[in-house]
């Protein structure tokens, strides 16, 4: 009996550290899993592949998960990174990391710049992802799901660059163990070459059949930028995407400024992403963070006017100063108001024509504006920035580009008609003309006054941590811990 | 026999005692506390000097520096031998103003890991022109400042004040309704109507001069607005139209009959008709004399009422 329990004993151990040996026995895989190797089997699964990128510029609502931690908001907190870096806005409150953007104070630690990076990357991951199983579409769709996944990437890096400087270069998926590939940042050169790279593939094998995916005019108009923007700029190339996108014939100014925020997917848009308003799911958060004086959002107000901007819409913004801010309560009688708000992305419902008790509708957390990513006037003003290559001009097809731009806010054809434009004009319309669309940060470090102009505006505004090393944000701290010291940080 | 297996067995029991001895002390370092040092990774992110620099608005002598060292936190600069710091961001001055100045900048960690990085700072003296202010520009003093201390033949009486000037505030912003201007009508003109009554605006002012060695030209804008009355509005045109003269004057003038006798730098002739309170805004270029010293001056000849308003100079860029 003895020398049966030794074997018994002896059997039961051995079959103990056979099955502690094997993985599948703790981490078993649950049936409803999706792998991505058997997932992409037909051409509809690399479809919603693709449909799944912009999900990730999308973003998540706040108002729908409230944590800061585990969710990508996508574009809905660029403002936070670009508006409130400019001299346009900045937070009502100084409290919380939100209020760090304005007064040039963000630190590697800051969570809402994190998960920018973070939104951006999961872009490029998803782009990447789609593009290593892209061959199992159909054969005629191929190119076309390829250059819609490179022109997203494309748009991804061209935020982290212009933001962050020299980042990760990741053109195919890459594992947590290739740790070089990960964290070793790429010159600003190198990753502008892939960038255009990337859009050159969507001028030439996309159409114009969408405004909220990837097109050719969406291609064109980004690439047109990236060329201004690039350490060496390619102002011919920029002139021509932007004519290739005039001629088209496609896109037409609105007549009414309004229009352009209100009638969704209008003339004028170009590329958009797109909210579904009372879908926790497919909402977005921002459009109540710009309220504040009866505040609908989770802050005291963001994206609050700064007056600065107030005088340049009197004096040059025309019919699109009454639909782009609203000043309430006291601040509505003052000549220039202090705190006005954002109005051109109201929640459904809104009615704001009394200025001491504005309403927002039904679900303002839960809002469908959509983000207008590039659209017409944009590339108008682009064309006459192409022609003038960092110079004044008397081009007359620079000047004729401009004046559409301006004569559709009201201003007349002849007498409002500059005889030389000068970068500053420029400049000055940009500001009037894209105020609040996340254009202010990046025209001023594309046309080189930058430094000048914050400078100037922190000094004037007492933000005193502004030196010339806060153009550029810092790497989030998180992605530098995860690095184990191969991931470099900005001058600091 | 039975001793030298008690023998044995107490061996075996010392050696077994001592075998788990030894054990349980090799366990002991086994589950030993790690130090504070141990597993640590040694830093291979090492400090990169780096710095730009911006001369000070005021000053050109004075540099402004701007750190882009990373991951660093001491710094030593040395200006080339001039001075030194341990600020962050310095400034310092080059009193012997310009030339190349070899600075380094040498940054460290914690660690005392260092990097040097030499740049040559360029110390510039840029030429920025003297900016002109006009003494009642928008003539909301009247006349003051616009009239000749004598004028031998003629009136010191610059132009007819009216309240019929541009509805643009000197700033650029919009008043809402008129401002005052200046006036001049058939009796105060000039050419045809040539007389002892005739009008002059006239004011000196001193502008940064054109130098001929070294080369270096300076050009201002003379800005100003203007209406003229159309013949709807009131009826007569002068012998060559109505129209208004603004000039720049090569020199200060005491007495107003040598300025009318003068050559000018530079003449405009506005002459567009729109209509009262329908101001069309002039800039005429000039470059500067050698002396600096020029003047303004504005008459009309005209058969209407005529006005100017917003008068302004700055340096053309």
């Amino acid at each position: 009996m003895k020398k049966y329990i030794k074997f018994l004993i002896f059997t039961i151990t051995a079959t103990l550290f056979v099955s502690c040996n094997s993985d599948e026995f703790l981490n078993p895989l649950p049936d409803t899993v999706i792998v991505a190797e058997t997932f992409f089997q037909t051409d509809a699964d690399v479809l919603s592949g693709v449909i799944g990128i912009y999900d990730a510029v999308q973003g998540v609502n706040e108002n729908t998960q409230s944590s800061s931690v585990r969710f990508n908001r996508g574009v809905q907190l660029e403002y936070l990174l670009t508006e409130h870096r400019s001299d346009n806005t900045r937070s009502k409150t100084l409290e919380g990391s939100r209020a760090d953007f304005h007064r040039y104070i963000v630190e590697p630690e800051n969570i809402q710049s994190e998960d920018y990076y973070q939104s951006m990357y999961e872009i490029i991951f998803r782009a990447n992802n789609v593009l290593k199983y892209v061959a199992n579409a159909d054969a005629s769709n191929i190119n076309k799901y390829t250059a819609e996944a490179k022109f997203l990437r494309g748009y991804a890096y061209f935020n982290l660059v212009r933001l962050y400087g020299a980042v990760p270069l990741l053109t195919r998926v890459v594992t947590s163990e290739e740790k070089e590939l990960l964290f070793t940042r790429v010159d600003v050169a190198k990753v502008y070459e892939q960038i255009v790279l990337d859009l050159q593939e969507g001028t030439t094998n996309l159409d114009n059949a969408h405004k909220s995916r990837a097109s050719k005019a969406a291609a064109q108009g980004l690439l047109a930028k990236v060329y201004l923007t690039q350490p060496t700029p390619n102002y011919a190339g920029a002139k021509q995407m932007c004519e290739a996108i005039i001629n088209s014939g496609d896109f037409a100014l609105e007549t009414d400024f309004r229009n352009v925020f209100y009638n969704e997917l209008n003339n004028e848009i170009i590329f958009a992403i797109q909210y579904a308003s009372g879908d926790p799911n497919e909402s977005q958060g921002f459009s109540s963070e710009f309220t504040s004086y009866k505040r609908q959002g989770r802050q005291d107000g963001l994206n609050i006017v700064n007056p600065n901007l107030a005088v340049d819409f009197i004096n040059n913004g025309g019919n699109r100063t009454g639909a782009s801010y609203a000043a309430f309560g006291d601040d509505a009688n003052l000549p220039i108001p202090e705190d006005a708000e954002v109005i051109k992305f109201l929640p459904l419902g809104s009615d704001i024509s009394d200025t001491n008790l504005p309403t927002y509708g039904d679900q303002p957390g839960n809002a469908g504006n959509d983000w207008i990513i590039l659209r017409y006037s944009d590339v108008l003003l682009m064309h006459a920035e192409a022609v003038m290559q960092g110079n004044d001009t008397n081009d007359a097809n620079a000047i004729d580009s401009f004046m559409k731009v301006k004569v559709r806010a009201g201003f007349d054809a002849i007498t409002d008609r500059p005889a030389v434009l000068t970068v500053n004009t420029l400049l000055l319309e940009r500001r009037v003309e894209l105020a609040f669309e996340n254009h202010r940060f990046f025209d001023l470090l594309r046309l080189g006054v930058a430094h000048d102009v914050l400078g100037a505006h922190a000094t004037l505004k007492g933000y005193t941590s502004y030196n010339i090393r806060r153009l550029l944000l810092p790497i989030p701290s998180r992605e530098i811990n995860l690095s184990e010291g191969l991931l470099t940080q900005n001058p600091q | 026999m039975k001793n030298q297996l008690n023998n044995f067995k107490n061996t075996l029991k010392i050696v077994l005692c001592f075998s788990i001895l030894a054990l349980s002390v090799s366990c002991e370092e086994a589950f030993e506390f790690e130090l504070p040092e141990a597993g640590s990774l040694p830093d291979n992110t090492l400090p990169t000097a780096n710095f730009d620099y911006i001369p000070n608005a005021v000053n050109f002598r004075s540099i402004e520096f701007n750190n882009l060292s990373t991951e660093s936190t001491n710094y030593i600069w040395d200006f080339n031998g001039l001075g030194s710091s341990t600020d962050k961001d310095p400034s310092f001055t080059f009193d012997a103003g310009e030339g190349i100045y070899p600075v380094t900048l040498t940054s460290k960690d914690a660690n005392e890991a260092s990097t040097t990085v030499t740049i040559e700072v360029e110390v510039v003296d840029k030429f920025v022109a003297i900016p002109v202010t006009i003494n009642n520009g928008d003539f909301n003093g009247g006349s003051s400042g616009w009239s000749f201390d004598n004028f031998t033949g003629g009136t010191t009486s610059a132009f007819n004040a009216s309240s019929d000037g541009s509805f643009t505030n000197y700033d650029g912003s919009d008043n809402g309704a008129k401002t005052k201007g200046a006036k001049w009508t058939k009796a105060t003109s000039a050419g045809a109507y040539l007389s002892s009554n005739t009008r002059y605006a006239y004011q000196a002012i001193t502008v940064s001069p054109t130098l001929t060695s070294p080369v270096r030209n300076v050009d201002y804008i003379l800005e100003f607005e203007y209406a003229i009355k159309t013949p709807a509005q009131a009826a007569g045109v002068a012998p060559g139209g109505n129209r208004i003269y603004a000039e720049i004057l090569n020199g200060h003038f005491a007495d107003g009959a040598d300025a009318v006798a003068s050559t000018p730098i530079v003449q405009f002739i506005a002459d567009e008709v729109k209509g009262k309170r329908v101001h069309t805004t002039v800039q005429q270029k000039f470059r500067a004399n050698a002396s600096g010293e020029v003047a303004i001056m504005f008459y009309a000849v005209t058969d209407v009422d005529v006005y100017i308003d917003n008068i302004k100079v700055y340096a053309a860029d």
